[in-house]
């Protein structure tokens, strides 16, 4: 299969072709549903580079030094000189760079990607090595929103991004399948001639694209664009220039103008702008719609976007501009926290106080840090390389240090210039790699109405802005996740901004049913995908509730839904639960059910006011609390 | 090729905070925090080219100051002939990767001299070429905690030394440190935060003028840069000029006891804990004078170099708003003006 063979998505070829026009433009991202064939075009965009020139696929388990590059073992020993044996960084210049899952590798490999390809120097400066070269690559990269975040900041270094629906219309649908069964796999059939013409019309524009002029009224226009759509910082308006510009020259316009704008600017402000997310989902949406309207369109594929079916269309950029900032339509993530109700209220943070010890424990976290890193400095070669060591039997060997004890030692040793180097068992130094503990602390909180009864949702986010303040202070990561009405949300990704936890906390609304079946749901997921993407992680979850759960998910009784979750949850390793009850005690109609939920999750049980320090020298006090009391001697030696 | 500095649109505070670190060094760096696509890096990138000439010892990798402290080589020189070469050496913006390993920031033995010779001899790391220079850490919140603490210990003591693999070496590492970060990313270490001497907050612009003037700027740069360069080259020599002016001004600057008491003041009604607040306040007022090419620090001075001093000084509870910590610094300042 070649790239005009692919079926549908026409904005992501157009921004695959805008790339190879203008490497200016800022390399692509795909976000979307597995299988939706995202790094299929990706790797397809080889067939619109001219030969020979590299495409670097970046693996998961990048680490660093296949990034940077490593020390050449064998060269190095055999000449006597250190040899850097180029990394991926090093292999790309002037190709692309294709990151699979770029959301799922740790945050430091994709900075050093981002950090190179903006500075267009590759800098290594590690065992031993100091070079410095120009290096220049396009990055094509794909994510799953579903498998994790992705930093605002890293996203806005893409100069474009294409939102993909696993959905294609039933047209598509029929000829994808059909295509997929002709192409045996492996084997490059097709048409040839299509892509033979789409890459002259590349180079052809590629010629113009210096010609293609740009004038002050559409650069004012392009400012203007971009300030209605509160695009943040100033990438948006030169990436929403190269692109039309490269846009022009494909359509073999000798000047930008507004249509050329439009065409691309969802591709350019759709993930940096505050408004853009939303005039994606819109216009994915019109799409499927005006698709569905219409079925028997004739689509031409192969990369004639001239022929697209989803120009944006006005009405849609209309409603860009016209949402003021401020006004009642927020980013999305806002809006959905303000869904206009009216029983809905959102209470103030209450007091705060200082939390007892015995939650966030430093030396119970610590122990438990220290005790599994040497597990994994003994188990392998994952992790970063900090530095080496004398004397430890594991087969990860540190050839630059290993080389530096043997140096000295080459003459008396009888080495001859130009001879290999010789090592001693003695000589022989271990790498020490540390791998980062994460803590993640997911706040899975109640919003549903029964916690807004006599500000009982005050008293709340005052306690968990508490916590809040314990993990700030112990530098954890903190999520949130809410869940009332019909569904549960992640309010928070993973973080360590506080203040944007502070701010998310403060906007929880309060009203609805009670889904803690879906609440929990959620935060098994989250705690799954914080596993993956670090393995190391420790995650402690907050499940803030009166445990009056009356929303379910199956139809099947609630506590048996509960219950079953549970065991889903507590079977998570290296993942503690603290349950925080917020139902009113002195109330005649409370119904405990919380200390219910604790037992089944294997979690400390807390009532609201236990959370405070002076309750922990406190042991009488405790000890009245006879639920409280009773669940800490199950938990005994697990806890304390 | 380098965008010029002078080319850079507006993020007045931003360049103010690089040029008066250029006219007086012991200031301590500064830390620009802001949203992405800004222009962080733009700025302290350019900031090379207004860089002045400085006297090292000739020869020394580390760029040893011949009037003050020496690395281990230039001493034993120094006892032995007497006396040091001397040559002028232009000031540079080293950088420090994300990725730098241990051994390549504070040095380790060379091998190849171990190879050929059979003798250890000290590889000088990135700690040495950040000698009397300026030192930049992009993402400077996303640097390993064990290589921040390598690089507060030699900034704390101005001295790298090194004993690993059977060598044992001291240089001098003074530096002027340089980060960038979006809060929204993650915080500071305290320790690292009270490193550098001045903090700027930088946002995008929100007007349409400077924004189109931006886009047209860097169009124009990346499509002809020589040209580009050349347009802009007499803005640029003007700037350098005022700045190598000030450095040479500064020495000569009055210090009114009146400007001394309103410093203390400020920090005192912010109760700021110790003096570095009071001393950054004054070497940058100073330094500021310098540039204006003033005479003595007058209020005005004083004024915006508190502002540059304190955003990252007051305590400011972890759950404020970013920024309102300047609220009260303002309100201090306006209510001692006259």
């Amino acid at each position: 299969m070649n790239f005009c063979d692919f079926v549908g998505h026409d904005d992501g070829k157009l921004a695959l072709i805008l790339n190879a026009i203008d490497p200016r433009c800022g390399g692509v991202l795909f976000a979307g549903e597995r299988g939706s064939g995202k790094s299929t075009l990706a790797r397809l965009f080889r067939d619109l580079l001219p030969d020979g020139l590299p495409f670097v696929e970046v693996p998961l388990n990048v680490t660093e030094e296949s990034l940077l590059g490593v020390i050449d073992m064998e060269e190095t020993i055999r000449r006597g000189k250190k040899i850097l044996q180029p990394g991926i960084l090093g292999r790309s210049d002037s190709g692309v760079i294709h990151v699979d899952n770029i959301n799922l590798l740790p945050p430091s490999v994709v900075s050093l990607i981002f950090e190179t390809q903006d500075r267009g120097i590759h800098i290594v400066e590690r065992e031993g090595f100091a070079v410095s070269r120009r290096v220049r690559f396009i990055t094509v990269a794909t994510m799953d929103p579903e498998g994790g975040a992705f930093s605002h900041h890293f996203l806005d270094r893409f100069g474009m991004s294409v939102l993909w629906r696993a959905t294609p219309t039933r047209e598509e649908r029929m000829e994808i399948a059909q295509k997929a069964a002709s192409f045996p796999a492996g084997k490059h059939a097709g048409d040839r001639g299509q892509l033979e013409k789409l890459g002259l019309r590349i180079v052809k524009s590629r010629q113009l694209l210096d010609k293609v002029s740009v004038s002050p009224v559409i650069e004012s226009y392009i400012v203007n664009r971009c300030i209605a759509m509160e695009s943040e910082g100033h990438r948006g308006e030169l990436f929403l220039l190269y692109g039309a510009r490269a846009y022009a020259a494909f359509c073999s316009a000798e000047a930008v103008t507004e249509e050329h704008v439009e065409h691309v600017l969802p591709l350019v402000l759709g993930h940096r702008a505050r408004l853009g997310e939303e005039m994606e989902e819109d216009r994915a949406r019109n799409k499927q719609e005006g698709d569905r309207e219409a079925p028997h369109e004739q689509r031409e594929h192969g990369g004639h976007e001239e022929s697209h079916g989803d120009e944006p269309s006005d009405e849609n950029l209309n409603h860009g501009e016209e949402t003021s900032p401020g006004g009642e339509n927020q980013a999305p993530r806002e809006m959905r926290e303000r869904e206009p109700s009216r029983r809905e209220q959102v209470f103030e943070t209450g007091a705060t106080f200082e939390v007892r010890r015995i939650i966030l424990g430093k030396d119970r976290i610590k122990r438990a840090v220290s005790g599994r890193r040497t597990k994994t400095v003994s188990q392998g070669k994952s992790g970063r390389y900090v530095r080496s060591r004398y004397g430890r039997n594991n087969r990860d060997i540190a050839i630059d240090a290993t080389l530096r004890a043997a140096a000295p030692f080459q003459r008396m040793r009888g080495r001859n210039e130009g001879e290999a180097i010789i090592i001693r068992p003695e000589d022989l130094r271990f790498k020490e790699r540390e791998r980062k503990m994460g803590h993640l602390v997911l706040f899975l909180v109640d919003g549903s109405g029964s916690m807004g009864a006599r500000r009982r949702m005050t008293e709340t986010k005052g306690a968990i802005q508490s916590l809040l303040l314990d993990c700030y202070q112990k530098r954890d990561k903190v999520s949130m996740i809410v869940f009332r009405r019909d569904r549960a949300e992640v309010v928070l990704p993973p973080t360590s901004s506080f203040e944007r936890a502070a701010k998310r906390l403060r906007e929880i609304p309060v009203g609805g049913k009670t889904p803690l079946s879906a609440g929990l749901i959620e935060a098994y997921k989250l705690v799954k995908q914080m596993k993956m993407q670090r393995p190391n992680t420790r995650c402690l979850v907050v499940l803030v509730t009166d445990g009056k759960a009356n929303q379910g998910l199956t139809g099947s009784p609630i506590n048996e839904e509960l219950a079953k979750i549970s065991v889903l949850l507590a079977g998570i390793t290296t993942t503690d639960y603290i349950v925080v009850d917020t139902e009113d005690k002195q109330n005649l109609m409370k119904m405990d059910l919380a200390p219910q939920l604790a037992c089944q999750l294997r979690a400390t049980y807390y009532l609201l006011p236990d959370l405070r320090s002076e309750y922990l020298t406190g042991m009488v006090q405790k000890a009245k609390n006879p639920v409280s009391h009773h669940l800490h001697a199950i938990d005994a030696p697990f806890r304390l | 090729m380098i965008f010029p500095f002078s080319a850079i649109v507006g993020q007045d505070e931003m360049k103010l905070g690089l040029l008066l670190n250029v006219i007086d060094p012991g200031i301590g760096g500064l830390l620009i925090m802001g949203e992405k696509g800004t222009g962080k890096s733009t700025a302290v990138r350019a900031l090379t080219e207004l860089l002045p000439e400085i006297d090292v010892v000739a020869g020394c990798p580390f760029g040893c100051d011949p009037e003050g402290y020496l690395c281990s080589t230039c001493r034993d020189s120094l006892e032995k002939d007497g006396e040091l070469n001397r040559e002028k050496r232009k000031m540079k913006v080293v950088e420090l990767p994300l990725g730098i390993t241990e051994d390549r920031l504070v040095g380790t033995l060379d091998i190849e001299h171990a190879l050929k010779k059979g003798e250890k001899r000290f590889e000088p790391g990135l700690l040495a070429s950040a000698n009397r220079n300026f030192l930049y850490v992009d993402e400077v919140n996303l640097l390993e905690d064990h290589i921040v603490d390598l690089l507060l210990d030699s900034a704390a003591m101005g001295v790298n030394t090194v004993e690993r693999e059977g060598i044992s070496f001291t240089h001098p590492a003074r530096f002027i440190l340089v980060g960038t970060m979006n809060p929204e990313e993650g915080e500071l270490r305290p320790q690292l935060l009270d490193r550098f001497g001045l903090c700027v907050r930088v946002t995008s612009l929100r007007d349409q003028d400077s924004r189109v003037e931006i886009l047209r700027r860097r169009i124009s740069f990346d499509t002809n840069p020589d040209g580009f360069l050349g347009d802009w080259q007499e803005q640029q020599d003007r700037l350098c000029r005022s700045v190598m002016d000030g450095r040479k001004r500064l020495g000569g600057i009055d210090t009114p006891e009146a400007a001394l008491a309103r410093i203390v003041s400020i920090t005192t009604q912010l109760s700021l804990d110790g003096h570095r607040a009071d001393i950054v306040i004054l070497k940058a007022a100073r330094a500021l004078t310098a540039l204006r090419g003033e005479q003595a620090i007058g209020q005005e001075e004083i004024r915006e170099a508190a502002m540059l001093s304190l955003a990252h000084r007051q305590k400011r509870m972890p759950f404020e708003e970013i920024g309102s910590e300047m609220v009260k610094v303002e309100q201090v300042l306006s209510e001692l003006s006259p």
